[in-house]
């Protein structure tokens, strides 16, 4: 038999409660199931002691079914014996009762794995559906956020098609969300460049995201100016991204903001700069040459003593003097008004002008500076008038730091045919490794070099860094304290277009 | 003093200062003057252009920034004038760096032959830049 079997009589109290029953018969599937042996003639309560406590339901169910002969059948845990039983009873002669068992323990355990199943799924199906609510509110959020932002808002399909143009795009280019929604962005929308040139189709920056040829265009001093139909327009700076999913271009947004007013001030800035350094270059060039005409001796005798203070002016307006070309080119690379005229310039030319320039300076601290400047290098796209600036503050920075007797190695060599190399290295202060990150910042100077030199301005990295970036290069440097520095600029050989 | 002087029978080069500071204005003439140059001043485009006009310099030294017609204006008007005019030597002198568009227009189409900012040139290297510009005639 497959079950286990017990065949038992039924005891019961004073009050007819069923309290305990003997064995009178089982089979070995009862000893195997229960683990108990030799049950025979006796009471379940010496058997399975506090099995009336545990379960029960047993007794209760036992006592049911002996005294009214209906059969019953139940589940139940028995801790005692730490088994899961399927419990069929049924009465052959009132008092007594017959039981079959069936071990469930898998069953039990397959059911209970089921309702966790079912339980962590009901979980997870709550979890989605918050969630999804979520996702929608936020994007219902976007959508309105989006909509309502100051900035011009549109974006397109894969195929250049408008598919969302936002109230302050409509407002700025005149145009209705109903009759452009649908329509090829080429045909809606006509651009021109600061110039004031149409631009072509294939080099507008929607048609650029969309091809996946460049995510942000970045637009400090890069701007466009949108025609409306009307013929008026208005200056525009803008941004596009694609959109990605699955790594496929499915569409592109850009946002336009009208700069009309941030130009004019800009203007206005510049036209005060221009005129705030040219007023103040005019004084400081009277000072310059009467002192020069002193010290020539064209009015006159002058006695050493006369001389030698005569030379602290002349040096101090001489400060002067560079101190405002510095300020005003700083300003200028904020206002984004260095005219940059790229054109085919020879480097090493101008490396060996700026060389020049510090002849005196190099002399006077007893430098020793060794060029090598290979002549195959190609020639530079770049702006003649801004790029010297880039020698001419790395190679002062070199010589002013340097010790008295110091090294200077000024090279430039051609990189793989694609970029050209500049090094210009010294064996003097060097900069402290915890400054180093700050080296290019405005104003910044070293501590170490505050202590030994006074003048310096703490600009002349941050305009060369702007000049070489902006001619598409790189510059960086490796310095140790007090052994020395190495400046590198590596620049496009083909140059850059901005 | 100068070697301008000892050739005393060839006629000294006319120098034209067209600038609106007096102190700036007198300080080159005595230097120039120093070194053995004539010169005439004007103190703005108007009156530079009636003395160029007139008397004919051998090169004009020119500001830009001035009061009712400015350096540009007046080399203008020189180019677009008789032919003497088209071909004097301009050398715009000023402080006022060439940011603007407006000036390198104007370095594009009239060909002056320097364009030098006074802050960054002491008065000998101007003298030496002017003689070597006369030496080009």
């Amino acid at each position: 038999m497959l079950d286990g079997f017990a065949y038992c009589q039924m005891i019961f109290d004073a009050q007819g409660r069923p309290v305990d029953f003997i064995y009178l018969l089982v089979n070995k599937k009862f000893n195997e199931l229960t683990g108990l042996k030799g049950v025979v003639g006796k009471k379940v309560t010496e058997v399975i002691p506090g099995i009336g406590k545990d379960n029960p339901e047993i007794l209760e169910v036992y006592g049911r079914v002996a005294s009214t002969g209906v059969p019953e059948k139940f589940e139940t845990y028995v801790k005692r014996l730490d088994v899961w039983l399927l419990i069929s009873v049924y009465s052959p002669k009132k008092g007594f009762f017959a039981a079959l068992f069936e071990d469930i323990h898998i069953q039990k355990k397959v059911e209970m794995d089921l309702a966790n199943e079912t339980l962590a799924i009901r979980n997870l199906l709550s979890d989605i559906k918050i969630q999804k609510n979520e996702v929608e509110t936020a994007k219902v959020k976007e959508e309105t956020a989006l909509l309502a932002i100051g900035d011009g808002l549109l974006s397109t399909d894969e195929n250049g098609k408008i598919t969302l143009i936002n109230k302050t795009a409509e407002n700025l280019l005149n145009l209705r969300s109903e009759d452009v929604v649908g329509k090829s962005y080429s045909e809606v929308i006509t651009i021109e460049n600061e110039k004031n040139v149409i631009v072509p189709l294939d080099k507008r920056p929607i048609k650029l995201a969309l091809t996946g040829i460049t995510t942000n265009t970045n637009h400090s001093g890069f701007f466009y100016y949108y025609l409306r139909k009307d013929k008026t327009k208005f200056p525009a700076a803008m941004t596009v991204t694609p959109i990605i999913l699955n790594n496929k271009v499915i569409g592109a947004i850009e946002i336009f903001r009208d700069i009309t007013k941030e130009k004019e001030i800009n203007k206005a800035k510049t036209e005060f700069v221009s005129l705030a350094s040219h007023q103040l270059r005019t004084p400081l060039t009277a000072i310059s040459w009467y002192t020069e005409m002193i010290l020539n001796g064209d009015v006159g005798k002058v006695h050493a003593q006369q001389k030698k203070y005569l030379e602290e002016v002349y040096h101090g307006n001489r400060r002067m003097v560079e101190l405002v070309n510095t300020l005003l080119n700083v300003s200028r690379i904020e206002l984004g008004t260095f005219v940059i005229k790229q054109e085919p310039v020879d480097v090493i030319a101008m490396a060996e002008s700026s060389l020049d320039e510090q002849k005196f300076n190099i002399q006077h601290r007893n430098l020793k500076i060794t060029t090598n400047f290979d002549k195959n290098v190609p020639q530079l796209l770049a702006d003649p008038k801004t790029f010297p600036l880039v020698f001419q503050n790395i190679l002062s920075n070199a010589i002013d730091y340097s010790y008295s007797g110091g090294k200077i190695d000024f090279s430039i060599e051609n990189d793989k045919g694609k970029n050209i190399l500049i090094k210009i290295s010294d064996n003097g202060l060097g900069i402290p490794k915890n400054q180093q990150h700050q080296i290019f910042t405005k104003l910044f100077r070293a501590d170490n070099i505050i202590d030994k030199n006074t003048d310096g301005t703490g600009l002349g990295l941050y305009i060369a860094k702007s000049i070489v970036e902006s001619s598409g290069g790189k510059i960086w440097f490796e310095s140790e304290e007090n052994k020395g520095s190495t400046f590198f600029i590596s620049l496009p050989a083909d140059g850059q277009k901005k | 003093m100068s070697s301008a002087d000892s050739k005393s029978n060839k006629k000294a080069f006319l120098i034209e200062i067209v600038e609106d500071d007096a102190s700036l204005a007198n300080v080159l003439q005595d230097k120039f003057k120093l070194e053995g140059f004539d010169v005439s001043i004007a103190k703005e485009g108007e009156e530079g252009l009636a003395i160029a006009l007139s008397k004919r310099p051998d090169l004009i030294l020119l500001d830009i920034m001035m009061p009712k017609m400015d350096g540009l204006e007046m080399m203008k008007k020189l180019r677009n004038g008789d032919e003497w005019g088209k071909n004097v030597p301009i050398i715009l002198l000023t402080n006022l760096s060439a940011d603007d568009e407006r000036i390198n227009w104007a370095i594009a189409e009239n060909a002056p032959a320097y364009y030098l900012m006074k802050s960054n040139w002491t008065i000998n290297d101007l003298v030496d830049k002017i003689r070597e510009r006369l030496s080009r005639k």
